[in-house]
């Protein structure tokens, strides 16, 4: 039983196959972008008690995700989800939506609510509303700096969720942007967000997954997770949506050494290796701006930077 | 009777919205609204539009609709009691917690919450009814049906923008122009402006209107100078349908325009809604359109010019 626990996102069979699931504690299934990414966790009910059992049974916890921002014509998909993924016995429900939220407290909270990315946690208040109708950790909005989370957790009396590492949910949409014509006649979908696409100008790059945005540097946490320790933060994600196998498995060992080693209480230095894969994997460099107050494409720190001027 | 709702950047700019049939203004209390410090008012001038809107018998709104620091909370009662005792009683919200202390303090406080809350469905409608909302805004790209659901089974009523900026990402779930650029800025009264944050303190820089490059995993141009398209609505069409099924507020965004502008567009839309109401089967758009184009053509002009100069200020040109 270790004294935190990190979590991987995946959206489908396809990226699960191939990931190295050893260092993480619980795995979150998938995507709240689109519905219709091919073999989605939270679209594919059928699918939902066969991983997760299997989960189970390598000693994991297993969440499944809810659609970012459901329309009124998604709710009854969403009402068979929340009852599929309570029939698999999966361990919580990520919730984005306050609708959402709300449905699940109406049929009798029959899973825990995790609020996600999106679901717009900035304030104690916010957080102490979610935590009466059903939830019991709350992911903060990507802007919400260190400081306040702390004052979240306090004052709230809930569990916080940090992004450690991966690419930062910028925005959402229902429009696919990767597609000419509407998704249900494009030859395109479900084919095109399975390839990777940046959106570049000089100054920005940013990573688009057809009907989500999210930064084109990988958040990086690795010199600062002492602090997070320290801070009594417990709960850790490495975002591995529409990433590839050796990234979730190659990030998640790195995070699961260096968070051990930081729990430890020894002396904390960041080890070559775990640099090397972060590097390795970032295709757009390292930032970790928000959680210090300023912008998100921003690194803070040095550790990273004394080797590579390129993170600024 | 479905009210007109109209923006107030400005003390002339509320009186102007008032001059020409708006029967509510909403305005921003400095620091705590969407938009940036220059189209918010200050507590006294606040006070000062609500002077303006009792003495015509209108309504005035008062947005705190951003999403503040914990730490803001405190501040925030203290803003709004000083404005209650000032006799302001609506406000817009946008955080559930804000709301729920707000109706504490003073159950008889009107909250509407703001299109800031992305409100997609009756399920979300409900969720901030218990919050204490007693009107909500449907999110921009509400389909009628839902709009219909909400007015039949949540018991709040619903406000449709039929001017403003259809963002591609959904409005209250985008941290774009703060990945670019953002800063914190705390004014004398203690509140942080977090410029560069529309959903914590109203700037946004617009950087999905710049041109990207799409480019694949191995950098090859897939598409050159494409944006993430955010097209500014004028949705006077709909207005007659907004009518019938009921909505109960049409508002009209769009502080950071001229005062001239918005005067005219409110007059447009006043003299819109009420050829509807006088003669509801009798009602013809064509009269209309003429005098709409011009309104759009000068409104995609202001904008133009604003949009060109965020982008230049994320990118740390100004």
């Amino acid at each position: 039983m270790s004294d935190f626990e990190l979590i991987v996102s995946l959206a489908s069979p396809g990226e699960l196959e191939g990931t190295d699931l050893a260092p993480c504690d619980a795995v979150c299934l998938g995507s709240p972008y689109c519905r219709r990414l091919e073999g989605n966790y939270a679209e594919a009910l059928d699918s939902l008690g066969g991983v997760v059992s299997l989960l189970h049974a390598s000693g994991k916890k297993a969440y499944v995700t809810t659609p970012a921002a459901p329309r009124e014509a998604d709710l009854p998909h969403v009402e068979r989800l929340i009852d599929a993924a309570a029939a698999a016995g999966a361990d919580a429900l990520e919730v984005h939506s306050l609708g959402v939220l709300r449905m699940l407290r109406e049929k009798g909270r029959p899973l825990p609510a995790h609020m996600g990315a999106y679901a717009n946690v900035y304030t104690h208040l916010a957080a102490a509303v979610m935590r009466d109708a059903g939830a019991v950790r709350v992911r903060p909005n990507a802007e919400v700096a260190l400081d306040e989370m702390g004052l979240i957790a306090r004052e709230a009396s809930v569990e916080i969720e940090l992004l450690v590492h991966g690419k930062i949910p910028l925005g959402v949409t229902d429009k696919c942007f990767l597609l000419s014509e509407p998704e249900e006649t494009d030859p395109n979908c479900p084919a095109a967000c399975r390839e990777e696409h940046w959106l570049k100008t000089p100054q920005w790059a940013l990573k688009t997954v057809g009907k989500g945005v999210m930064s084109g540097r990988d958040m990086c946490m690795l010199e600062h997770l002492p602090r997070l320790a320290r801070d009594g933060f417990r709960v850790f994600r490495v975002e591995g949506l529409y990433e590839t196998a050796a990234y979730r498995s190659e990030i998640g060992a790195a995070y699961r050494e260096a968070l051990e080693l930081a729990f430890s209480g020894g002396e904390y230095a960041i080890r070559d290796r775990w640099a090397k894969a972060a590097r390795r994997h970032a295709k757009r460099n390292l930032c970790n701006g928000y959680y210090f107050g300023t912008s998100g494409r921003r690194y803070v720190g040095e550790l990273l930077q004394r080797d590579d001027p390129g993170i600024k | 009777m479905v009210e007109l709702l109209a923006s107030g950047g400005t003390l002339e700019m509320a009186r102007a919205a008032f001059d020409n049939g708006a029967d509510a203004v909403y305005v921003g209390a400095k620091g705590w609204s969407r938009r940036r410090a220059l189209y918010e008012m200050d507590d006294d001038q606040v006070v000062e539009a609500a002077r303006l809107a009792r003495s015509r018998g209108k309504i005035l709104r008062v947005a705190f609709n951003t999403l503040p620091a914990s730490s803001e909370a405190p501040l925030f009662l203290s803003r709004t009691e000083a404005l209650w005792r000032a006799g302001i009683r609506d406000f817009i919200l946008t955080d559930p917690g804000l709301m729920k202390a707000l109706k504490k303090r003073h159950p008889d406080a009107v909250v509407h919450a703001s299109v800031g809350c992305t409100i997609g469905n009756v399920q979300d409608a409900l969720f901030y009814k218990e919050a204490g909302a007693s009107q909500v805004v449907a999110e921009c790209r509400m389909d009628r049906e839902t709009m219909r659901k909400i007015k039949r089974e949540a018991g709040v009523g619903l406000e449709v923008l039929v001017h403003a900026t259809m963002c591609w990402t959904l409005l209250g779930r985008c941290t774009m122009s703060s990945y670019a650029r953002f800063a914190r800025q705390v004014d004398d009264t203690g509140k942080d402006h977090f410029p560069g944050s529309p959903n914590r303190g109203g700037l946004c820089y617009r950087i999905c209107l710049t041109d990207w490059d799409r480019v694949d995993g191995r950098g090859n141009l897939e598409a050159a100078g494409v944006k993430m398209p955010n097209p500014a609505f004028f949705r006077a069409e709909d207005v007659p349908e907004l009518i019938d099924l009921g909505v109960d507020t049409i508002k009209i965004q769009g502080r950071e325009y001229s005062t001239a502008l918005v005067g005219e567009m409110v007059r447009f839309y006043r003299d819109l809604i009420d050829a509807c109401l006088r003669d509801r089967a009798g009602f013809r758009m064509e009269p209309f359109r003429e005098r709409m184009a011009a309104i759009v053509a000068g409104r995609d002009t202001e904008r133009r010019e604003k949009t060109a100069g965020l982008i230049g200020e994320a990118r740390g040109d100004a």
